[in-house]
């Protein structure tokens, strides 16, 4: 019986460690309703100006989380003024893209500054421990949850009793109506990211105290497990993150005790998935607020696309046919192979988070189901490749909007959230469900691609397979889009109620959509798969998820040239940035930030 | 149907110019153009960190060979593509380095999905790819153009299961293994060995390589009751196990793959990591004088900084590339031949390391039994801790 105890307190001590930056990410989303991805790289760079303090400066504690407190609170300003500023008026979406390329820039920079082997941060407080049930807790267990509990205390009195408390909270209300009343908005902002910032660094730090060790890959999984705090708790409630953290804590520690360790994500995931379909605002959102979005569609403002006249279309997709009849290397038909496959995904991407407005964050889960079927009918039961591509992309379109369907009735950020948490399942249930995918080991031996009984191994023969599959995949969606179920789809993405009031079934088009989008995204799995010959529950990550809906934002919400275009060129710049070597990542990260500031609503715009 | 595009071409000739300026001796040589590897690896991504650990490795075998006079009087030279060991960019690499008639043989990648997803590119494009950290059991089955001299499970799992079973006599055995293909296939091969010296796996429990926090699952193995922890962990995740196990006050003996070893491991698990026992291919105080030469060489290079597992690996794949080089010159089939007849090239982690013709992988690695005292790894004495 001790166990439980123990459990449940190793829960706490986690869950006091999320709500550190659970805390943040509240305050900033229930500002500016924007999920900052920035959130864990400001920790990143908070651990690391913590180091420089404790093991170059020697400074004493105190004085410690001062200075990693005003720098991290200047690179936030930083972030607000150049970053996110110049974006107020554009589409909703443009500052989310922008606070991952930030966080790209961001972690690239302390990579290149600190280099990536990881470091140990000495904790400064007396080593001693404390006897709890089976367990210790030491000082630093005590510091951070005063600082986690404090600084939530501090900031719901900051924002219940003072005057720009009260500015804040209207400016996140009605954003315009705080304004005519004389509410400085962008000084709301300000203090905002820069409290924020503030705590996301001494966060950072006391984490990396706490274990001993910092790196600068603990960026992207500390803003997982925030957001999920968060919005389990409640998305822009501060004492709600704080008590969605800690039950994140606790669901991962009873998981780990019931199930074991390799399946401690998956509760977390789980849990927030549930709290979603069942209090879609959060545990702690009251009744009466406010939806957390406009009613209306401005989540995805309309543009004036660029209309490209079909004969330049066919004129570019003759070149890129003929292009392997040219003498170019296998190097550049490669990466254009690259650049078909994740056109394929985009596609999918952009029917469903650009034609109907549900912005999915977890789509390499697809690609995933794909992969995982076409592999094992292959090579179990010795389907023909085709044929198991095509079983692929059929099971992608079923289980997918299966997977998703739960979450049809959330709106704006919260599918982002739940298509996060689904693809995170999906491949938290690859790692473990061992006796079909062969768990951590994954699956060997795919025979090659082929088609008819003729093996398709040539650099080129792939090319023209998988350009191909790609145009006709394009050329449906096309004529989907001018049909009358593409009006439709529009129609929901651009005002559900009215769309609702005109008799369309919501549920019934999104999953539509899903089965569409699902099916070329399985094909694309499919396919990745039989080039590889080898996957396993890594080949498919969030990376790949985040990286299509950049190239869907680039190109275009909804449009299709736009997400070829998108894939052609986030597939290619990497590519072409080789030559920096180290510094690639940073380069790409800037440009995708120039791209957001100067051309919010996509290369082409949205359709 | 191969080109070099021009970026490859300034690149090359670049290096063609500092070759000739540093090794001026090289350009009187019969072929002045220095001999050119490829390698994909991570530089930038989740594994950022062993990408330039490789770097240091290869650079002391490089700056070694080139003092040695070279490659037949010709420099031996590598280029680093960074994959960010993702498979998309590790397929666009492979068929960039095939494609390049310059890149005689490639080195790497470093996580499974990346390595083998390229794989067949570099069978049909008939270009070796050495794997010198692959030990995932079907990567050489991959093709004829495969081989590796990573460490082989099935070889060090054993050694280290004598190690905790016979040598410190434990009975009851908790393994935390990291829940990859290497973590799970070691895993395998561990409880397999164990179970045959006569000890009990109590637990086994796999973590995936993001996870910081093992307080539950300690809790889990607390109440398993071992009399020993294995740690089958890279040097990080190594370094947080044994810190919440002490901290969590399990005093069980810690025992721990090659793979820990680091002054890394030391640096990050301070204190708790003392009195933790692991099987390593080498130990400072060696008196091989291969090792000796790599640790003396290391420090020298990096200011004082000790080599860590990942450069010793590294380290010995150059020079393994070195000696294949010499054999099959710079011809790519060659060279692939030239694998199966090199003999006993000097090597940290084998001693002397020759190919098994079959599997394509060196077997008999070389063992030492550690522990860290004082907050330095030592040979084990034989004294209980």
């Amino acid at each position: 019986m001790s166990s439980w105890l123990d459990y449940t307190i190793n829960g706490l001590i986690v869950g006091n460690v999320y709500a550190l930056v659970a805390v943040g990410l509240a305050l900033i989303f229930g500002v500016s309703r924007l999920i900052n991805f920035a959130q864990g790289s400001i920790y990143l760079v908070g651990a690391y100006i913590g180091w420089v303090a404790v093991v170059q400066l020697h400074t004493p504690l105190p004085l410690t989380i001062i200075v990693v407190a005003a720098a991290a609170a200047l690179v936030g300003l930083i972030i607000e003024r150049f970053g996110l500023r110049p974006l107020q008026n554009s589409v909703r979406i443009a500052p989310l893209l922008a606070t991952i390329g930030i966080s790209f820039v961001l972690d690239q920079l302390v990579m290149l500054t600190f280099s990536p082997n990881p470091r140990a941060l000495p904790s400064q407080l007396p080593d001693v421990r404390f006897q709890v049930g089976g367990g210790t807790i030491g000082p630093l267990d005590l510091l951070i949850a005063g600082v986690g509990i404090t600084s939530a205390l501090l900031l719901f009195v900051f924002l219940r009793y003072s005057k720009l408390g009260w500015a804040v909270r209207a400016a996140s209300q009605d954003r315009d109506a705080a304004m005519q009343m004389g509410v400085d908005v962008n000084r709301v902002n300000q203090a905002v990211f820069g409290i924020a910032a503030a705590l996301g660094g001494v966060s950072g730090m006391l984490v990396g105290m706490y274990y001993n060790q910092i790196d600068t890959a603990m960026s992207l999984q500390a803003t997982l497990k925030g957001v999920v705090a968060e919005v389990v708790g409640g998305a822009g409630n501060v004492p709600g993150a704080v008590v969605g953290s800690l039950l994140l804590g606790l669901v991962e520690s009873y998981g780990v005790a019931v199930f074991g360790t390799s399946y401690r994500n998956l509760f977390a995931f789980l849990l927030l998935v549930v709290v979603l379909v069942l209090r879609p605002n959060g545990l702690f959102a009251s009744a009466r607020q406010a939806p957390p979005e406009p009613l209306t569609g401005t989540f995805i403002a309309p543009s004036r696309p660029v209309r490209i006249p079909r004969w330049a279309l066919a004129v570019a997709a003759a070149i890129f046919a003929i292009l392997p009849l040219f003498p170019v290397s296998f190097y550049v038909l490669q990466t254009l192979i690259n650049a078909w496959l994740l056109g394929m995904l985009a596609l999918s991407l952009t029917l469903v988070a650009g034609t109907i407005g549900q912005v999915s964050l977890g789509h390499a889960a697809l690609l995933a189901i794909g992969a995982y079927t076409s592999a094992l009918l292959s090579l179990t039961f010795a389907v023909p490749v085709g044929l198991a591509i095509i079983g692929g992309g059929l099971m992608s379109a079923a289980l997918g909007t299966t997977l998703i369907s739960p979450s049809f009735r959330l709106r704006g950020h919260y599918v982002s959230i739940a298509t996060l948490a689904i693809g995170e399942i999906v491949s938290l249930v690859i790692l473990n469900w061992e006796s079909v995918t062969r768990g951590p080991i994954g699956i060997s031996g795919i025979p090659p691609l082929s088609l008819f009984g003729y093996d398709l191994i040539s650099p080129t023969s792939i090319y023209w397979f998988s350009l191909s599959v790609m145009v006709v995949l394009a050329l449906l969606q096309g004529r989907l889009l001018t049909s009358h179920l593409g009006r439709s789809f529009r129609a929901i993405r651009d005002d559900d109620i009215a769309a609702r009031a005109y008799g369309l079934s919501l549920n019934r088009y999104k999953s539509l959509a899903f089965i569409f989008g699902g099916f070329a995204a399985g094909i694309s799995g499919g396919i990745a798969a039989h080039l590889y010959s080898y996957i396993n529950h890594e080949t498919f990550n969030t990376q790949q998820s985040i990286l299509a809906l950049t190239v869907v934002i680039l190109g275009g919400l909804g449009n299709v040239v736009g997400a070829i275009l998108g894939s052609v060129a986030l597939v290619g710049l990497p590519e072409m940035f080789r030559i920096a070597a180290e510094y690639r990542i940073l380069i790409y990260g800037i440009v995708l930030l120039l791209l957001v500031r100067f051309r919010p609503q996509g290369l082409l715009g949205t359709i | 149907m191969s080109n070099i595009d021009r970026r490859t071409l300034v690149k090359g000739s670049l290096a063609a110019m500092m070759a000739g300026a540093a090794f001026s001796r090289g350009a009187f040589a019969q072929s002045s153009e220095p001999i050119l590897l490829g390698v994909s690896g991570p530089l930038t991504g989740p594994n950022a960190q062993y990408g330039t650990q490789w770097k240091q490795g290869f650079d002391l075998a490089l700056d070694e060979i080139m003092a040695a006079g070279g490659i037949n009087g010709r420099k031996l030279v590598y280029q680093f593509e960074d994959s960010q060991s993702d498979p998309r960019q590790s397929v666009a690499i492979a068929q960039k380095f095939v494609s390049d008639p310059r890149i005689v043989m490639e080195l790497g990648d470093f996580s499974s999905p990346a390595s083998m997803a390229a794989s067949p590119i570099y069978q049909r494009g008939g270009l070796v790819q050495f794997g010198f950290t692959n030990s995932h059991p079907d990567f050489t089955k991959g093709g004829d153009f495969m081989w590796s001299t990573s460490v082989s499970q099935a070889d060090e799992q054993p050694l280290l299961a004598a190690y905790a079973v016979r040598r410190l006599g434990l009975k009851k055995l908790a393994v935390l293994h990291l829940n990859t293909d290497w973590g799970r296939t070691s895993r395998d091969y561990f409880v397999k060995a164990a179970k045959e010296y006569g000890a009990e796996v109590a637990v086994t429990e796999g973590y995936i390589a993001e996870e910081r926090d093992f307080r539950s699952t300690l809790v889990r193995v607390r109440d398993a009751n071992p009399d020993g922890l294995i740690l089958i962990s890279y040097y990080s995740d190594g370094a947080l196990i044994a810190r919440q196990a002490r901290q969590v006050g399990l005093k069980q003996v810690i025992c721990a793959a090659s793979s820990v070893y680091s002054p890394k491991f030391i640096e990050l698990g301070g204190e708790a990591v003392e009195d933790v026992h692991l099987g390593t291919r080498y130990f400072p105080q060696d008196p091989r004088p291969e090792v000796k030469k790599f640790i003396a060489g290391f420090k020298a290079k990096y200011g004082g900084q000790e080599p860590d597992a990942f450069n010793a690996y590294s380290y010995d794949a150059m020079n393994m590339a070195a000696a294949v080089v010499k054999i099959g010159g710079t011809d790519r089939r060659a060279i692939r031949d030239a694998f199966a007849k090199v003999k006993d090239v000097s090597s940290v982690i084998f001693g002397q390391a020759t190919f098994d013709v079959e599997s394509r992988r060196v077997k008999g690695a070389m063992n030492a039994e550690l522990v860290v005292r004082k907050g330095q790894f030592e040979l084990w004495d034989g004294k209980p801790t």
